[in-house]
């Protein structure tokens, strides 16, 4: 991956935070293992973080952290929150998912008007996606099947999800912990969603 | 959960048993278990073995206890030997005996009298030892105190407050053969204190170098104090 890399001395010293909130963060899981990236320079073993990434979250971290405890902020920060239970209505009322999206997706899945965290994401990526005016209605509906397919895994894992289009024909696919994906030639890619900054996004719009 | 209609399970002497719920888990003599177990009350006095994951409130172990899988649990004391092969998650963390940890170990308090050994990575708010330790990976606590007592060694030290302290052995005839010496590669913190400590890069903003120690490269950014007693390869202001 050719992302751009920030060396943990400069790192504190761009967001002017300690090493003791550095550590403390890490320890809270508000930073994920994955990010501590070890490389061996002239001085030894240092360690870097991938630089947009990590100071996006700081700077969520520390705009958040005053109104949440840090367990909290965990909990946001984390991809398997699934306590969380809402009703028809209260999505609505929160802009998580306009009305007419809600009755598309209800009439499209059937389901009741309780909401688990799956369904709420579910519903949550069909509104962005409608919204934006990326994809038509079939590819949505076809998008909720593979997300609705593999629930289990994407509470879990760091979910992508893509949608591409060649000559009108249109498929998607849902990337579990892939790194890189590459397409044929004249493949549109229509979408590509982190699932994981989805769930973000939406528990922001929730607390 | 409902506490009250669970039923105990005691092994006294030879005996093996399947897991499951129950208010108290009592292994007296030489007991083996062979499932998981989710129990209030976890006390193991003789050799007990668990093939599975143990999840209770509080966990004691005097005699000899080995688990095959995670423990999750709110206060853990070891004043025996104690081996977990996963896993462990606890809050308060206090061992006077051995403890041995395979995987990586999450607490909110440590505080060792005797012998820890984790394969992986150390995490707590205060990390308190007087002791011998071993730590494969990193050892992260907000208030690191540790008081050397023995050979001590960890992968690297991250955190707020990092006081390293040399404690005098009892007896001085053993003083020649035990080494007393902190050995990691890499300790980051704001305020560091060390004392008999062998770090090949040491990186903070308050910095103490104390006696006997061996650092190869001292990188701060508030004070710097060195001891003249102490090697000091390099050390520059950042």
């Amino acid at each position: 991956m050719s992302e751009e890399l920030i060396s943990k001395k400069d790192l504190l010293d761009m967001a002017g935070i300690s090493y003791g909130q550095l550590y403390r963060w890490k320890r809270k899981d508000l930073i994920p293992e994955e990010w501590f990236i070890r490389k061996s320079t002239f001085t030894g073993q240092e360690t870097f973080f991938p630089k947009e990434k990590i100071l996006e979250r700081i700077d969520k971290i520390q705009t958040m952290k005053e109104n949440l405890s840090l367990d909290e902020l965990a909990d946001m920060f984390s991809p398997n929150v699934t306590e969380l239970h809402l009703t028809k209505e209260e999505l609505i009322k929160r802009n998580i998912v306009s009305s007419s999206v809600m009755d598309l997706y209800l009439e499209n899945e059937k389901g009741s008007s309780h909401f688990d965290f799956s369904r709420i994401l579910e519903v949550y990526v069909f509104e962005k996606l409608l919204q934006s005016g990326e994809i038509n209605l079939d590819e949505g509906k076809m998008l909720l099947q593979v997300l609705k397919d593999h629930r289990g895994l994407i509470n879990q894992k760091n979910g992508e999800l893509v949608l591409t289009r060649k000559l009108g024909v249109s498929s998607c696919l849902l990337l579990i912990n892939a790194e890189e994906v590459k397409f044929e030639q004249g493949t549109k890619i229509v979408v590509r969603l982190s699932l994981v900054k989805c769930m973000e996004e939406m528990k922001a719009n929730l607390l | 959960m409902e506490m009250k209609k669970r039923g105990d399970l005691h092994i006294n002497g030879f005996g093996s048993a399947n897991g499951g719920q129950f208010h108290q888990v009592t292994i007296n003599g030489k007991g083996t278990v062979n499932s998981d177990i989710e129990c209030v009350v976890f006390d193991c006095n003789g050799s007990g073995t668990v093939n599975g994951n143990v999840m209770t409130n509080k966990a004691k172990v005097n005699g000899n206890g080995k688990i095959k899988g995670n423990l999750e649990c709110e206060r853990l004391i070891v004043d025996g030997t104690a081996k977990v092969e996963k896993n462990l998650r606890v809050d308060h963390f206090k061992v006077a005996g051995k403890a041995t940890i395979g995987g990586r170990v999450k607490a909110e308090e440590i505080n060792i009298k005797g012998k820890l050994t984790v394969e992986g990575d150390c995490e707590a708010d205060l990390f308190k030892a007087e002791s011998h330790f071993m730590i494969g990976g990193l050892l992260n606590a907000d208030h690191v105190d540790i008081k050397i007592f023995g050979e001590c060694k960890a992968k690297e030290i991250g955190g707020q407050t990092i006081l390293v302290k040399h404690k005098a052995p009892l007896i001085g005839l053993f003083k020649t053969f035990i080494q007393t010496q902190l050995e990691t590669e890499c300790i980051e913190g704001d305020k560091i204190e060390l004392e008999n400590t062998k770090a090949a890069v040491v990186r903070g903003n308050h910095v103490t170098i104390g006696a006997k120690c061996e650092i190869g490269l001292v990188e701060y950014t508030g004070e710097l104090s060195v001891d003249k007693k102490a090697i000091v390869k390099e050390y520059r202001k950042v």
